[in-house]
């Protein structure tokens, strides 16, 4: 039994061993008599790899001598004399040979402080791979895909199924023959767990063992490939490559639902989406023309890295980790490369240089995110797509309307109300009353009365009262209107604040006004003036904030920043140690248009930094927010933000209205021009208008709450403004060098010239026929998912150190057909099911498994263990505990208790009941630092990163899981209860049932007896122990029968337990 | 084998011993599980003891034969532990110099801060031992056994956040995929003992705090049976490790008995190579069944050894009882003990705080040694005590005359380290006057790891692990063995 079993380190080893296979890293080589000439891409080009190219590869920095041998003008290099490095048909006069077998320690390669070496064999491999004439090729895998025709057998056929042609034939070469066809029921078992993950039930056996009608088996093929359990199988596979988890990953590693992507993968699978629309929606189907809400979903591919919200984190150090996990993924996912070799240096091994990796690193630094999360709200980080509840889209939609109609009439009413403005009584406008005015005059007790409200602010860390009067000569603008001449002001150290309780809170419907005066005495690259937000990046933000940005006036309402706010900012910076009249009006329209600043009366010109505010700016403790309160009005500093630092601030006041430009002048001793005039005439003394106004506002009202609890999803979204990529020297966020155009690898086909310098371009060129690439690994991967062993061995690297594939014809042969076929993933399925190499049973000679361990020339069918999700799968369909809903939300089923507490983040697993227990494993929630651990132990991944495979173990621990994790507990009970109820007489045939459910075969008579004595002896205990057998009846949430003797039930309940220990239920032949 | 053979490329390792368990007869699959434990049962077969990739032939001389790893998650103030700096103290309230700073970068927790007053400790230091070794009077215990400890006060780190730092200290890497530390070991020395995993972990209960991650001891890209396996006060010390409610072990013996002639049956009619290794997979688990909680009952201890270790080692899951366990599981020759003690990130209130993260670990950690060396277990455990990172010399937040913070500092910060082949009563390495640069013998993590595998008998720049085409070693491509710290 065979090599499925093996743990990657023998994999690795058995491979290197065989000698019919390419040479590898450390092989031991020798020489196959059918081959008479030394082959450079299987014996020479591996060899150089892996022990010359770390000096003498692709990496220029770390070259040595300025000898490349990875390209073929630097290999055969002349040197004089009739000396070249490589000398074709001359080893003598081959500086490379003299190199490898000097024992000179100076001149020796490679240098023994390399830790590497050359064997004897491989040396005069060398020297024979010269004297033959050097025959040098790049590098298979970036060659293009050539389909070559299928091969005649020896017997001068033509297989009728292309795959067993080329099996075959190889085959033939080593002189052995495919294995007899499995039997149907381990053919069966074999495409049910290969198509859907889950075991065929035992009517689903019945009936393919009484179909005798031809194409019996391809219609269980189509049968299963149909079901929508298959995409949900192929889902499980591509999800360890999409890091897909619950959870961001990182010190407090907090939920955040990706499901809507994971459904994605199912329902494109199910419905065969074509393989390169697979690959094109997930890099770029946000632009593709008009993209639909499931092309969008898709591109949270490139969102599902880890994310940090670790207090203290450098944005700019984290958006770049974001970016390169990005990249790394792209390329082993979708290119089968170790992109990431490149990120700190050219690659060692590959040609893909440090320029070539941040000219991919271009195509994906390009969206509107921050480097951390927030801590404070579950705001979804931006770019992100709403995931409107059905119907509530097209609600939303009709609001929209109606403000824009409203919005409209506002404005035609502000050309018609001509006439009642000329006909109004003129008044000078009187300044509305603020709702607060804090004027600093008087501190008690580190409170300052609010000379609006009668209440008083807060003065935290003690800021400074000072006497400004002395002060007011230097540049004071003139006080006058509802502006006191106050003798004192507050001076803030940048640590120290005032909050303000009394201010009600403002959302992003409100319209407010803030008027301050302010004395900046330092030039600060940011200085926080006042907000009303919880804290800076730990909080997203949220809330809306005045500093001070290089002295220029900022001003922004913030629901998540960068990519969910409004912002603008004046084009001048405010004067240093000189007083300042400060008014920011807002309107509530959720538009940075609905933002004025004014300075001294005057409105001063800004720019737009962000204008895209489509959720509430307050905080909501019910949708997650991890505050208790509305933060309140703080004025000089912010948590962990740079506060106003040595600043004078005086005479705060607070409007509950956005302020007119003509009252603002008023203020500030300006005169109003006529245009401001009537705008101050339609807010507040024209009816018609005054009241539309009302109406809009309770519209933006409606559209806010419905639209603030609306579900987002993290996905990809461009820039306007590109953001340009710079080479990072040695990998560092902080040491950028000279700008990279967005563009791919040279050593690869060019990027199409028809295509668009971004992701969708990308894709395009991916997915291009030329591209040699994506289809070879896409092939592969569905390979291995049948063989357990891909064509190439290492799935995750397809370059210069990675593994030869073993049946290179065949690999183009399938690449190229899935091309032609329009990417059709089914078809391949179907394809390869269908050969015999695939129906061949699995029993191998002795000789032949210890010619091939692996079973890299396919002379059996495959075998291994199933991965951890089918285990569990198979024990809950087996017992009949499955619940087969599909997509949602992920679930918690059964865990140790104590798991998430003892990781010390103060969260708490809350296990789900009912239904939720039992769904596929798929669906587990997947917590990134701590992760479902009887998935852990059969080999799953922590999803913190792409995987490209799992690797197989065995260990104790499996058996503990398999014997003791209640699920697998209750399992068992659930099947003995069912066949005890479908047999209640019958040990014998229970035995059967039970057996055939786990298995998919009937046990024979010898292991009937050994099943029928443990029954007997299981009896004897829990008949002696009545206590016990109901204690094991009661593990697991559903409850046990009583319609069975608890001592038979917990007898039996051993006896299936036992058959899930049983090799052949992990197993899949 | 060669050395080559072993350190090189991976699959030659591997070969080599498949040839051996083939030669004796030993099924494939048993790789795995005698990599993590070895039982008795595969004794019989030949080898003995599962002696990891390396085969049992070390690069070096080793001076240990395992580690037991206090980690300080959070990171502890050198400057309340063991780096004295007086002038802290006269200068208290003064700005950090930017001759000393350097621009280098803070985090964005204190790097906004409108001032950096440096904060000089508020603890009395005094000499200890032979060799005069400033010890802060926060640790009295260990202060008795300073002669012991090989103190290294110039570590220095890449990492400024937590994450980064420990998942960098454990794995060599801030990023996520590779090797903890102790999955090397066990990958390249396998395990000593017969029934127990060869890495254990070992937390602190309900300390709130930074949190630990399971990558820490995770195996990265190694097979998943280097993965540390987490011993747990409470019920089940290892997962699943019980039988479920009402299977006796009786049961439970009967069950595997037929188990095993399932399976016997099986490989009869199919052949299979593997069954050996199987079985002795199950076997395995059941003898863990009494293994763990034998090592975890700690009823024969006599009283004496509960007082050395201080009386919270009479609660289970505390680090004074996991500092026993830790012994105990030496004892067993269980090869790498990790043992995580959280709670130490003083961002404020840090005189309050350290004082008690102290009590709870001065004893116990003294105790360790004391303990390790009259046992003569000393000789070859290396003991480790330290964190991710130090603290800063200013203080975070508001300085008072009594009470202040101190932000994360990679710069510079200590450890200790004892037996195993190390320099009792050495302190190394210096710090400049404000504990805020190396000003002598700097020591980075990669240097550190370097040692540590040193010690242990391993060239740390051939135990390597081929993934993605590319050598992949604890120490990056860095590292440098500190020889003046080893004996």
């Amino acid at each position: 039994m065979a090599a499925a079993r093996l743990t990657v380190v023998l994999v690795l080893a058995l491979a290197a061993r065989s000698s019919f296979i390419a040479a590898g890293p450390g092989a031991d080589e020798k020489v196959p008599p059918t081959t008479p000439r030394v082959d450079f891409t299987r014996q020479i080009r591996p060899l150089l790899s892996d022990r010359c190219f770390r000096c003498h590869g692709p990496d220029a920095s770390k070259r040595k001598a300025k000898l490349r041998l990875d390209v073929r003008e630097g290999a055969f290099k002349t040197m004089g004399k009739g000396w070249a490095i490589v000398k074709p048909r001359d080893p003598e006069k081959s500086e490379l040979i003299r190199r490898i077998t000097t024992d000179d320690i100076e001149d020796m390669m490679p240098p023994p402080e390399s830790n590497l070496s050359l064997t004897d064999a491989e040396k005069a491999l060398l020297k024979r791979w010269i004297a033959e004439g050097a025959d040098y090729r790049p590098h298979w895998s970036l060659a293009p895909v050539s389909a070559s025709p299928q091969p005649t057998l020896h017997d001068g056929s033509v297989a009728a199924n292309p795959i067993d042609g080329f099996v075959r034939a190889r085959l033939d070469q080593e002189g052995l023959s495919p294995a007899p066809k499995a039997s149907p029921e381990v053919l069966i078992r074999r495409l049910a767990f290969d198509l859907t993950g889950l075991p065929p039930s035992p009517a689903e056996i019945d009936a393919f063992l009484e179909d005798r009608a031809p194409g019996a088996y391809e219609r269980l093929v189509d049968r299963y490939l149909g079901s929508p359990a298959y995409g949900e199988r192929m889902a499980m596979d591509w999800l360890d490559l999409a890091r897909y988890a619950d959870t961001y990953g990182y010190q407090n590693d907090v939920e955040r639902d990706m499901s809507p992507y994971r459904d994605w993968v199912i329902a494109a699978f199910t419905r065969n989406l074509p393989y390169d629309q697979f690959l094109t929606w997930q890099l770029a189907g946000d632009l593709l023309p008009h993209p639909t809400r499931e092309q969008r979903i898709a591109t949270a591919f490139n969102r599902l890295h880890r994310q940090t919200n670790e207090g203290g984190s450098i944005e700019d150090e984290f958006r770049t980790e974001y970016v390169v996990d990005r990249v790394n993924t792209f390329g082993m996912s979708m290119l089968g490369l170790t992109l990431e070799c490149a990120r700190c240096h050219d690659h060692r091994f590959d040609p893909i240089t440090q320029r070539d990796y941040y000219s991919l690193f271009a195509f994906f630094n390009n969206i509107d995110e921050s480097g951390l999360y927030s801590h404070f709200t579950n705001a979804t980080p931006s770019p992100s797509l709403l995931l409107w509840p059905a119907g509530k889209d097209e609600e939303h939609r009709k609001i929209e309307a109606r403000i824009h109609e409203l919005e409209s009439q506002l404005r035609a009413m502000s050309r018609t109300a001509r006439k009642a403005f000329d006909a109004r009584p003129t008044t000078t406008p009187a300044v509305p009353a603020p709702i607060s005015h804090l004027a600093f005059d008087r501190v008690e007790g580190g409170k300052t009365p609010d000379a609006a409200t009668g209440g008083n602010a807060e003065l935290k860390d003690d800021p400074q009262r000072v006497i400004i009067a002395a002060s007011r000569p230097l540049n004071a603008p003139p006080v006058r209107g509802p502006w006191d001449v106050s003798a004192y002001a507050m001076r803030f150290s940048g640590d120290n604040a005032v909050v303000h309780p009394g201010v009600r809170t403002f959302d992003r419907t409100d319209a407010f006004s803030l008027a301050v005066r302010l004395r900046p005495t330092e030039q600060q690259d940011r200085a926080v003036v006042l907000h009303q937000s919880r804290a800076w990046s730990d909080a997203g933000s949220r809330g809306f904030e005045l500093t001070l940005d290089h002295g220029r006036v900022f001003f922004g309402l913030i629901h998540f920043w960068p990519g969910n706010a409004i912002a603008v900012r004046s084009l001048q910076p405010l004067p240093l140690n000189a007083w300042s009249s400060l008014t920011v009006t807002y309107d509530g329209s959720s538009r940075a248009g609905g933002i004025g600043i004014y300075l001294n009366g005057v409105r001063l010109a800004t720019e737009v930094i962000r204008d895209h505010l489509y959720k509430d700016i307050t905080y909501d403790r019910a949708a997650g927010d991890n505050v208790n309160e509305q933060p309140r009005l703080t004025i000089g500093a912010r948590f962990r933000d740079s506060g106003f630092k040595n600043g004078l601030l005086d005479d705060l006041q607070i409007f509950d209205t956005a302020l007119t430009p003509a009252e603002i002048a008023q203020a500030d001793g300006a005169k109003p021009t006529a245009a401001e005039a009537l705008d101050h005439f339609l807010v507040r003394q024209y009816q018609p208008y005054m009241s539309a106004l009302g109406s809009l506002r309770e519209l933006r009202v409606e559209e806010n709450t419905l639209i603030t609890r609306v579900p987002e999803l993290m996905v990809m979204e461009e820039m306007r403004e590109r953001r340009p990529a710079h080479r990072l020297e040695r990998g560092a966020y902080d040491a950028p060098r000279e700008i990279v155009p967005r563009d791919t690898p040279a050593s690869l086909p060019p990027f199409p010239s028809n295509q668009p310098r971004n992701r969708l371009g990308l894709a395009r060129w991916l997915t291009d026929r030329r591209n040699p690439l994506a289809s070879r690994v896409a092939v592969n991967r569905i390979w291995r998912m049948h063989f357990g062993r891909g064509i190439v061995a290492t799935q995750e690297d397809f370059g210069s150190q990675g593994r030869l594939p073993t049946h290179p014809e065949l690999l183009d042969f399938l690449a190229d057909r899935f091309m032609a076929s329009g990417w059709d993933v089914k078809a391949l399925h179907r394809l390869i099911v269908t050969s015999e190499t695939f129906q061949q049973s699995s029993s191998a000679t002795a000789a032949l498994m210890a010619r091939d361990p692996d079973n890299q020339l396919l002379a059996r069918g495959p075998e291994r263990r199933l991965v951890a999700e089918s285990i569990r799968d198979s024990a809950l369909a087996a017992s009949g505990l499955l619940n087969p809903t599909i997509g949602g939300p992920s679930v918690k089923p059964y865990q140790p208790a104590g798991l998430w507490e003892q990781s010390g983040t103060g969260k708490t697993y809350k296990q789900d009941t009912g239904a939720s227990l039992y769904r596929r494993s798929l669906y587990t929630f997947w917590r990134r630092t701590s992760p479902p651990p009887s998935m852990i132990t059969f080999d799953a991944m922590s999803r913190e990163v792409c995987t490209a495979k799992r690797e197989v173990t065995t260990t104790p621990l499996q058996s503990l899981v398999l014997l003791n994790d209640p699920q697998f507990v209750e399992a068992a009970r659930r099947l003995a209860e069912t066949v005890m109820k479908q047999s209640p007489s019958d040990q014998a045939a229970r035995t059967r049932a039970a057996f055939r459910a786990l298995t998919g075969r009937l046990p024979d008579a010898a292991e009937a007896g050994i099943l029928s004595r443990l029954f007997k002896e299981q009896q004897a205990i829990f008949a002696a122990h009545p206590d016990d057998a109901v204690k094991l009846l009661a593990v697991g949430e559903s409850a046990a029968s009583h319609e069975v003797q608890p001592a038979d039930l917990a007898a039996m309940t051993s006896v299936v337990s036992a058959i899930m220990n049983f090799d052949e239920f992990v197993v899949m032949k | 084998m060669s050395c080559h053979k072993c350190v090189g490329a991976l699959p030659a390792a591997g070969l080599s011993r498949r040839a051996v368990l083939n030669r004796v007869g030993m099924g494939l699959g048993g790789l795995a599980v005698a990599n993590l434990i070895n039982p008795s049962g595969l004794a019989a077969f030949g080898e003995g003891q599962d002696r990891g990739v390396l085969g049992g032939q070390f690069h070096l001389k080793p001076r240990a034969k395992r580690v037991i790893y206090l980690f300080m998650a959070g990171g502890p103030s050198q400057m309340e532990t063991f780096d004295y700096k007086p002038i802290l103290n006269q200068r208290n309230g003064e700005q950090l110099p930017d001759s000393v700073r350097q621009g280098q970068r803070l985090t964005g927790m204190s790097g906004n801060q409108s001032s950096l007053p440096l904060a000089g400790s508020q603890f009395r230091f005094e000499q200890h031992g032979a060799a005069g070794t400033w010890v802060s009077n926060l640790l009295p215990q260990t202060a008795r056994i300073v002669d012991d400890l090989c103190i290294v006060r110039s570590m220095s780190t890449d990492a400024i956040n937590h994450d980064p730092a420990i998942t960098f200290f454990q794995s060599g890497s801030q990023i996520a995929g590779r090797p903890s530390m102790g999955a090397w070991i066990h990958y390249g020395l396998g395990s000593d003992n017969e029934d127990l995993p060869a890495f254990v972990v070992l937390i602190t209960p309900g300390k709130v705090d930074q949190p630990l991650y399971a990558r820490l001891w995770g195996s990265g890209f190694l097979p998943s049976q280097h993965q540390g396996v987490q011993f747990r006060s409470g019920k089940d010390a290892v997962l699943y490790l019980s039988n479920p409610e009402g299977v006796s072990r009786e049961s439970r013996r009967l069950l595997l008995d037929r188990l095993k002639e399932l399976q016997l049956h099986a490989a009869e009619q199919q052949g299979d190579a593997e069954v050996d290794a199987r079985i002795a997979q199950y076997e395995m688990s059941y003898r863990m069944q009494a293994s763990v909680p034998g090592v975890m009952d700690v009823s024969n201890e006599t009283d004496e050894t509960f007082d050395l270790y201080g009386k919270d080692s009479r609660t289970p899951g505390t680090f004074a009882a996991n500092c026993l366990l830790a012994r105990r599981l030496a004892e067993k020759g269980v090869k790498f003990v990790q043992l995580y003690h959280q709670g130490w990130d003083q961002h404020d209130n840090l005189p309050r705080d350290i004082e008690r993260q102290c009590r709870e670990t001065d004893q116990a950690s003294a105790a360790l040694i004391v303990d390790l060396k009259r046992r003569g277990l000393l000789d070859d455990t290396l003991v480790v005590w330290g964190g991710e990172f130090g603290r800063t010399s200013y203080s975070q937040g508001r300085l008072t005359a009594t009470n202040y913070g101190r932000d994360h500092h990679p710069r510079c910060f200590s450890i200790w380290m004892a037996g195993g082949g190390v320099k009792p009563g050495l302190v190394y390495g210096a710090t400049d006057d404000f504990s805020y640069n190396v000003a002598e013998h700097p020591v980075h993590v990669h240097d550190f790891h370097a040692t540590l595998l040193y010690l242990l008998g391993i060239d740390h720049e051939r135990l390597t692990y081929l993934y993605q085409g590319r050598r992949f070693r604890l120490t990056d491509v860095h590292g440098q063995v500190v020889k003046d710290l080893i004996a």
